[in-house]
C-alpha cells in the first residue's frame, strides 16, 4: 500500500538520508528504530512531505539548500512532489515529533482543528473513539493545550491526528521523555488503534523496548541508512541490535 | 464623562483600523502594509457605487467589502506569494502596492471635499451630560459586533478553526491536512474586508481621503506593536491604551500631538518589551 524506495535528503552536503527503502502495508505497524541524528525524523518529514515545505522555506529565507531524490508510491500513485497538505488529504497523518499542541486551544479546540478534513459525521465518531481509547483526555476538554502534561500533549496530538481521518498514520518519536508507565499505555494504544480502526501505523522511536513487541515489521537506522531490517522476532534475536536498543 | 466616552468611541475605532492587519499578520506572518490602501479603496468604491451606479446605500457597502476582499485575495495570490517567507520583500512589496493605490486614486482625482459618504443615522443624542452623534455610537457598536463574530467565526467554524491553528503552529496545521497558501488567501481577503468595514464605518465622520490610508496603516501597525505582532487580544488592549492616550493628550496637550502618541508608543514597547505586550516572538526564540 505505501512504499519509499532509495530516498536520499541532503542538507547542503551533508547526507541525511541514505538510500532509505522502506514499506508497509494494508493493517500494518511498522517500527524505524535509530539514535539521535539517524534520520527518523527526517524521513517523517519526508514521507509527510513536510520536507517539501521545509525546503521551500529554506530557499526562500536564502538557507540551506535541500535536495530530495527517491519515489514514494502510496496506493499506485508517486506521491513525490505532492504538497504536505495533499497528501494528508490522500489519507498520510504525521504526528510530528515534540507533539506541536496549539498552545492556546483547548484540548477540544485542538481536536477540532484537526478534523478540518473530516465530515461533520467523521468528526463526530473520531472523537468519541479518541475519548473512548483516551479516557484522561475528556476530563481536560477545557484545558488549554499548553498546560497539559507531555502524556497528555501525547495523547492530545495522536488523538488530533486521528481526526484528520489517516490511512496512514506516521508517529515520530510519540514515547519521547515519557514515563515508562505511560510509554507503555500509549503503545498498547498505538495497537488498539491499528486493530479498531485498521489505521496503518509507521512509527519512529529511538527507545525500542515499549515498541517492539506490537510491531510487525521494523527497520534500523544508522547515520542516515537502514542498515538492519526484519521483524520484530528477527530483530530483537538480532545479537546487534540487541546490545544496541536492548542493553544486553 | 467626556474623556471616557470619547476614550471608548476612539478605541474601538483603532480596533477597527487594525483589526484586519493583525489577523493577516497573525494567520499567515505577512505584513499587509497594503492595508491602509485597502480600507480607502473600499470608502471609495462605496462611494462610485452610490453615486456613479446609483445603488443604495446598503447595497453600496455591501459590493465594495466584496470588492476589496477579492483585491486583498488577488494581492496574496498574485503577487505576495513569490516572496513569502522573506520579511523584507513582504513589506516592500506590499506597501508598493499600496502606494500605487493610493497615489493612483489621488492622481485619478481623489482629493478635496466631494467624496462623502452620508452616517448611517442622522443625528445625535446626550449620554450622561455628553453629547454623542449616532455615527460615533455605531462605531462602538459595529466594532463590538464585529469582535464577537470574529471570535465566534474561530471558535466555531471549520475555516475558522483552521485559521486559528495555521496561526498558533503552521507546520503542525500542514499535518492536518490544512494548506498555508489557502489559509492566507482567506486571511488576507478576510483582512481586507475588515479594513473595509473599518472604512465604511468610520468615512462618514469625514472626507475619503487618501491620506487617510496612510494614517491608518500607521495606526494599524502602532496597536499591532504594541499589543504583540499577530496578537488578537494584545491589539485590543492595545487599541484602548492608544485610544485613551490619545483623547487625554488631545484634552491636555492639543489635537496636533494625537500621531505622535502612537508613534511614541511604538517606541517606548520596542524599547521595554521588544515583542509587545502579548507577543510570543521572542519567547520562541528563547525556547529554541
Amino acid at each position: 500500500m505505501f512504499e519509499a524506495k532509495g530516498l536520499m535528503v541532503f542538507y547542503e552536503n551533508m547526507l541525511a538520508l541514505n538510500n532509505v527503502s522502506l514499506g508497509c502495508g494494508v493493517n500494518q505497524i511498522i517500527g524505524v528504530f535509530g539514535a539521535n541524528s539517524a534520520g527518523k525524523s527526517t524521513l517523517m518529514y519526508t514521507l509527510s512531505g513536510i520536507m517539501l515545505d521545509i525546503q521551500k522555506k529554506e530557499e526562500m529565507a536564502g538557507g540551506e539548500r535541500i535536495t530530495i531524490r527517491g519515489e514514494i508510491n502510496f496506493n499506485g500513485v508517486n506521491i513525490m512532489g505532492m504538497p504536505p497538505a495533499h497528501r494528508a488529504k490522500a489519507g498520510i497523518v504525521l504526528c510530528p515529533e515534540r507533539r506541536r499542541i496549539f498552545p492556546e486551544s483547548t484540548v477540544l479546540e485542538n481536536l477540532r482543528i484537526g478534523g478540518y478534513l473530516a465530515t461533520a459525521r467523521q468528526a463526530r465518531d473520531t472523537l468519541e473513539y479518541v475519548f473512548t481509547i483516551f479516557p484522561a483526555l475528556k476530563r481536560l476538554v477545557n484545558r488549554l493545550g499548553g498546560f497539559l502534561s507531555g502524556g497528555e500533549q501525547q495523547m492530545l496530538a495522536i488523538g488530533r491526528s486521528l481526526m484528520a481521518q489517516p490511512k496512514l498514520l506516521l508517529l515520530d518519536e510519540p514515547l519521547l521523555g515519557l514515563s515508562p508507565v505511560i510509554q507503555y499505555l500509549l503503545a498498547k494504544s498505538i495497537r488498539n488503534i491499528r486493530d479498531e480502526r485498521g489505521t496503518s501505523i509507521i512509527v519512529s522511536e529511538q527507545y525500542a523496548r515499549p515498541i517492539m513487541p506490537i510491531i510487525d515489521y521494523g527497520y534500523i537506522l544508522e547515520n542516515g541508512a537502514a542498515v538492519v531490517e526484519g521483524t520484530n522476532k528477527e530483530l530483537m534475536d538480532n545479537p546487534d541490535v540487541k546490545s544496541a536498543y536492548f542493553g544486553s | 464623562m467626556e474623556i471616557v466616552i470619547y476614550g471608548v468611541i476612539n478605541s474601538v475605532t483603532l480596533v477597527l483600523m487594525a483589526l484586519g492587519f493583525t489577523l493577516v499578520y497573525g494567520v499567515s506572518r505577512l505584513p499587509n502594509f497594503a492595508h491602509g490602501a485597502l480600507y480607502v479603496v473600499a470608502g471609495y468604491l462605496t462611494w462610485i457605487f452610490m453615486n456613479r451606479l446609483g445603488l443604495n446605500y446598503g447595497l453600496s457597502v455591501l459590493f465594495a467589502l466584496i470588492v476589496t476582499g477579492l483585491i486583498g485575495a488577488a494581492i496574496y495570490q498574485f503577487v505576495l506569494i513569490r516572496v513569502r517567507g522573506m520579511p523584507i520583500s513582504e513589506i516592500i512589496a506590499s506597501y508598493a502596492i499600496g502606494l500605487a493605490i493610493l497615489e493612483g486614486l489621488r492622481w485619478g482625482g481623489l482629493k478635496g471635499s466631494t467624496f462623502t459618504l452620508p452616517p448611517f443615522v442622522e443625528g445625535s443624542v446626550e449620554i450622561l451630560g455628553v453629547s454623542v452623534d449616532f455615527q460615533r455610537l455605531l462605531v462602538v457598536l459595529i466594532g463590538a459586533v464585529m469582535m464577537s463574530s470574529l471570535w465566534l467565526f474561530v471558535t466555531r467554524t471549520r475555516l475558522g478553526l483552521a485559521l486559528k491553528g495555521m496561526a498558533q503552529d503552521e507546520r503542525a496545521a500542514l499535518t492536518l491536512g490544512i494548506d498555508s497558501d489557502r489559509m492566507a488567501v482567506v486571511a488576507m481577503a478576510l483582512g481586507s474586508g475588515l479594513a473595509g468595514l473599518a472604512a465604511v464605518t468610520l468615512f462618514p465622520l469625514g472626507n475619503i481621503v487618501v491620506e487617510a490610508g496612510y494614517n491608518v496603516l500607521i495606526m494599524a501597525v502602532a496597536v499591532c506593536i504594541v499589543g504583540g505582532l499577530g496578537s488578537w487580544t494584545g491589539a485590543v488592549l492595545a487599541a484602548f491604551l492608544i485610544g485613551f492616550a490619545q483623547i487625554l493628550t488631545v484634552v491636555y496637550l492639543g489635537a496636533h500631538f494625537q500621531v505622535v502618541v502612537a508613534l511614541i508608543a511604538i517606541i517606548i514597547t520596542l524599547v521595554l518589551r521588544p515583542s509587545g505586550l502579548f507577543g510570543r516572538q521572542k519567547e520562541l526564540e528563547e525556547r529554541v
